[in-house]
């Protein structure tokens, strides 16, 4: 479906963009708490990299970098880093995603643990968004057949 | 200075209107895509106007680089589909 194109100019212009781009989508995962974005703008932004790389790049050269297998794997792991700290917090008697109990774990202060508790549920959060987003335009993009033969 | 940003915002935004005009009726493909980023270039610089008059302009810039980036996207995404067409038009 999606062919190479061999554009010098937008083949060049993407491979020096791109670092950029997934560099900006963690700054706005980090300042998630104090600046507009989060995790899930911030997996949206790292998912229009990976969409940028198939745009210009073609599905074969992309899937050299991150498989579909590999995007699967991110958006479980995503989803078990949110859920776990949520878990975690259970199991440290209190309420699910309660990052106040999380600072007998990290022997931090307790407003410093539901700060870092904040920040690793966007990172679970971002991580499964981005999988997520490259998966749904990867389906999209191969008509649903799943496997790359088809279409070139 | 508050005014002056805001009439210059509302001018920009009426000039939206008038590009809106050739994305709806505008013969052809190719003009609708280049409207299509002139829209999105002059919402990116209403945004920061309205960081400047909300005076909380270092959040504005965040939002604004990231509506530059899909709609740098957007457009490779067009043309690219243009060209799997094959055809122009």
């Amino acid at each position: 479906m999606i062919q190479i194109s061999d554009d010098i100019i937008i083949k060049t212009l993407a491979r020096v963009l791109v670092p950029f781009i997934q560099l900006y989508a963690l700054y706005v995962i980090m300042h998630g708490h104090h600046s507009p974005g989060g995790g899930f703008q911030g997996g949206v932004i790292l998912g229009a990299s990976l969409v940028l790389l198939v745009i210009t790049h073609g599905l074969k050269g992309t899937q050299k970098r991150i498989s579909e297998k590999s995007v699967a794997i991110f958006s479980s792991l995503g989803v078990l880093i949110y859920a776990g700290i949520g878990v975690l917090c259970l199991v440290l008697l209190g309420n699910f995603l309660d990052y106040s109990k999380l600072a007998i774990l990290l022997s931090v202060p307790l407003a410093q643990a539901r700060s870092l508790g904040i920040l690793g549920v966007e990172i679970g959060v971002g991580l499964a968004v981005m999988a997520v987003m490259f998966s749904i335009f990867y389906n999209i993009a191969t008509g649903g057949k799943q496997s790359e033969e088809d279409n070139n | 200075m508050d005014t002056f940003f805001l009439v210059i915002g509302m001018g920009l935004c009426i000039l939206v209107l008038l590009v809106l005009y050739r994305v709806v009726y505008g013969p052809g493909v190719f003009n609708r895509v280049a409207a299509l980023s002139a829209i999105g270039n002059k919402t990116l610089i209403i945004l920061l106007i309205m960081g400047f008059v909300y005076h909380r302009v270092e959040m504005f810039i965040d939002i604004s680089m990231v509506y530059a980036l899909l709609n740098f996207i957007g457009t490779i995404a067009a043309s690219k589909y243009l060209e799997m067409e094959g055809s122009i038009l």
